[in-house]
């Protein structure tokens, strides 16, 4: 695993030479696109769900020998529960089988994963055990840590962080960025360094929103189950060409790490 | 019974010496060979069908075996202890314990477990079976260490129940008194029977090992028939052939093996098997803060990772029609673990007097508060029976619980929480602090987020308590409180 790191490593180049950055601590993606991909091929929207799958494993596998070291996944949000039952249905079933049918070579690969939000009871507890089941499985995971936003949206994240800090009786004056970013979900989660939206729609769709803030953007033409890792390679490149400033006049780096 | 009349006042007041630092009594305390012996006293007082009807209505021994022997354990202790006024106090609190439970067996005889007689025979087969435990293990104790023993447990009922009257005076008169009630009083009750057939062999797992329910299975489908056979063969010889109990061959050998066996735990250095330390550490979640429990939770979390993959792993069955089959089964999970404490398939007043018993104990309360409490949960199961009673049969199944589910947080099950939070909130400060929290939940305090003052507000307090009692939330501290074994 370590040579193959760092054949790739040397491949994709995230080596710090002079005035080039590194590559991004944290990318995520919003996989957008997977029924344009069916209408375009006059297929059901579902075949389209079920491409993804091929570009999700690519996209994980990339990211993880390009040395990214978190990867987090938007594969269905808070609005997503408004599409028709029966395309929720068969994207329950799907992710349920590829939670399962990839969960021994995400463990094997070292990644350790985890879902974000899964609230809602609409989710099929045996949907939900699998989800439990793989977080405690790879826990123990020191390589890249994948999050998959599941059933999650931004701002329920930061009034769920709202109601648990007034919950905790801080008083007004204390609260600072870094105590409110304390109180979101997953709180050891850096800031994102790169987002990756596929399919070309300009949009932040309340991913991840606290975590986004500084977050460079690269919009994709190319439809998510099209995507593959060259694709990825490419946005990690246009990432590290770009100057980072974080408004001020610092050097090109990543984004704040978390405690 | 035995009325021997106003006898021999030094008994009585003579407990505070009796229980000293080197009393017999707390010698057996750190037997292991005790074990067996309570286990055999446990069954002589089961098969009292006073007793018995108690034990079978209002006991969670059988859903929460571990909580009740800690209880016991602790009971014991301050009883025994060398502090008059603990001990006073513990007296005091099982005697409003025991003033709660009364009601009429299956044959509508009735039972109180304040009747002097039917108290009178528990410590009767506390100290039969400590004499038999030595006896059993090749060490018979001497004439006079029984007397003295006989004193020390007539001291204990004296300290209970404020004289001993109901137990002979003296040791030569124990004997026929003994052998009378078991000829005469005990039945083969059904209490009995479930200690000896069912409890064993369905025995839950300690808090401590409930992250490896394999090896807790396969341990107990070995032990389990030991102890009932062993337990068994320990009885007195008439009872056994009154009862109809099983003679196997070679079952009275196994018995006094298992009572030599432990005895031999006597030659392990000093303060190896102490029973406090030993059920301490049976009590801890893996999950608590005790730096003891680290090791073992490394354990559990290895276990739990294999769970996890084989269940990842395994092939899917073919997809069922779902419907709200998820959501029903946690009402069940729920009843069955929270709710039904006794454990009978039903959820009556004894279920939640449960809860409130175990809440008082741990809170360590005292009057009026006990009474609030039990009040409130009172209160509560007039509710739950008036919402939840669809057949009118004076109590709530499974079937009707998970049917009414949503209209489970009703105004006394509110009242229920912040009777709750005022008898916590120890100092009146309208807030729970780290130690008050400790009492109740036996845990530090475990915000997971980083707040700045350490204290749970009422609302907080209340709004958590509800939702863990409708059965919509797990919640980390409650869970150990009610549903662990």
């Amino acid at each position: 695993m370590t040579l193959e790191e760092v054949v790739d490593g040397s491949a994709c180049g995230p080596a710090r030479e002079e005035g080039r950055r590194g590559v991004p601590r944290h990318v995520a993606c919003v996989m957008d696109g997977n029924g344009r991909w069916a209408a375009r091929r006059s297929l059901p929207r579902t075949s389209g769900h079920r491409a993804a799958e091929t570009t999700v494993i690519d996209v994980i596998e990339a990211a993880r020998s390009a040395g990214v070291e978190w990867l987090s996944l938007y594969a269905f949000s808070t609005e997503n529960w408004q599409r028709p039952g029966a395309e929720i249905d068969f994207l329950m079933r799907l992710v349920r089988r590829v939670v399962r049918k990839h969960a021994p070579l995400l463990h094997a690969r070292g990644i350790r994963c985890r879902f974000l939000g899964v609230t809602d009871p609409r989710i099929p507890p045996p949907l939900a055990r699998d989800f439990a089941d793989l977080t405690t499985l790879t826990a123990g995971n020191r390589g890249m840590t994948l999050t998959v936003a599941f059933d999650h949206g931004g701002r329920r994240d930061i009034v769920a962080a709202a109601r648990s800090l007034i919950r905790s009786g801080v008083p007004a004056e204390a609260v600072d960025e870094r105590c409110f970013a304390a109180h979101l979900p997953f709180p050891d989660t850096p800031d994102v360094d790169l987002v990756i939206r596929t399919s070309g729609e300009q949009r932040i769709s309340n991913f991840m929103l606290w975590q986004v803030a500084y977050a460079e953007l690269i919009f994709s033409p190319v439809l998510w189950p099209d995507f593959r890792a060259p694709h990825f390679l490419e946005c990690l490149h246009t990432y590290q060409r770009r100057e980072r400033r974080f408004g001020g006049v610092r050097p090109n780096e990543n984004g704040e790490r978390r405690p | 019974m035995t009325e021997t009349g106003a006898d021999e006042p030094q008994h009585t007041t003579g407990a505070d010496q009796l229980f000293g630092l080197g009393s017999r009594f707390r010698g057996f305390f750190n037997d292991p060979r005790w074990a067996l012996a309570i286990i055999r006293a446990t069954v002589l007082e089961a098969a009292h069908p006073q007793i018995g009807a108690a034990l079978a209505d209002n006991s969670t021994f059988v859903t929460h075996p571990w909580r009740r022997l800690r209880n016991t354990v602790t009971s014991l202790q301050r009883m025994s202890g060398a502090d008059e006024e603990a001990r006073r106090k513990e007296a005091a609190r099982l005697n409003r314990l025991h003033s709660r439970i009364s009601g009429t067996d299956a044959r509508d005889r009735p039972y109180d477990a304040m009747d002097p007689a039917v108290r009178a025979w528990v410590v009767a087969t506390l100290f039969e079976s400590s004499v038999a435990m030595c006896r059993f293990g090749g060490q018979p104790l001497e004439q006079d260490a029984i007397e003295e023993l006989y004193g020390e447990f007539r001291g204990y009922l004296a300290a209970l129940d404020g004289d001993a009257r109901h137990l002979p005076p003296t040791v030569h008169e124990f004997w026929p008194y003994y052998e009378r009630v078991v000829a005469e009083e005990l039945e083969h009750t059904e209490a009995m029977r479930i200690i000896l057939y069912r409890l064993f062999d369905h025995l839950p797992a300690p808090p401590l090992l409930h992250g490896l329910p394999t090896l807790w299975a396969a341990g107990r489908a070995l032990v389990g028939p030991v102890i009932g056979a062993v337990t068994v063969a320990s009885l007195p010889e008439p009872f056994r052939h009154r009862a109809g109990l099983p003679e196997l061959p070679g079952a009275r050998t196994l018995m006094q093996s298992a009572y030599l066996g432990a005895g031999l735990a006597r030659f392990l250095p000093e303060g190896w098997l102490r029973t406090e330390t030993v059920l301490d550490l049976l009590a801890l979640s893996p999950d608590s803060d005790d730096p003891r429990a680290r090791s073992l939770r490394a354990l559990r979390d290895r276990m739990r990772r294999a769970g996890a993959l084989v269940r990842l792993i395994t092939p899917l069955p073919p997809e069922p029609e779902h419907g709200d089959t998820g959501l029903r089964r946690g009402a069940e999970e729920f009843f069955a673990t929270v709710l039904d404490q006794t454990g009978d398939g039903y959820v009556d007043w004894p279920d939640l007097a449960a809860m409130a018993r175990e809440l008082a104990g741990r809170l360590d309360l005292d009057e009026p508060a006990e009474t609030r409490l039990y009040d409130a949960f009172a209160d509560w199961w007039r509710e739950l029976q008036t919402a939840l009673d669809t057949d009118g049969d004076g109590r709530v199944s499974c079937r009707e619980y998970t049917e009414a589910v949503p209209s489970l947080a009703g105004p006394a099950l509110i009242r229920v929480a912040e009777v709750l939070f005022d008898v916590t909130d120890a100092n009146g400060d309208q807030r729970i602090d780290a130690a008050e929290y400790r009492a109740l939940f036996r845990r530090g305090f475990h915000r997971d987020l980083t707040g700045t003052d350490d204290a749970y507000p009422r609302g907080a307090f209340v709004r958590d308590f509800l939702s863990f009692m409708s059965g919509r939330a797990r919640s980390t501290p409650y869970d150990p409180l009610l549903a662990d074994a």
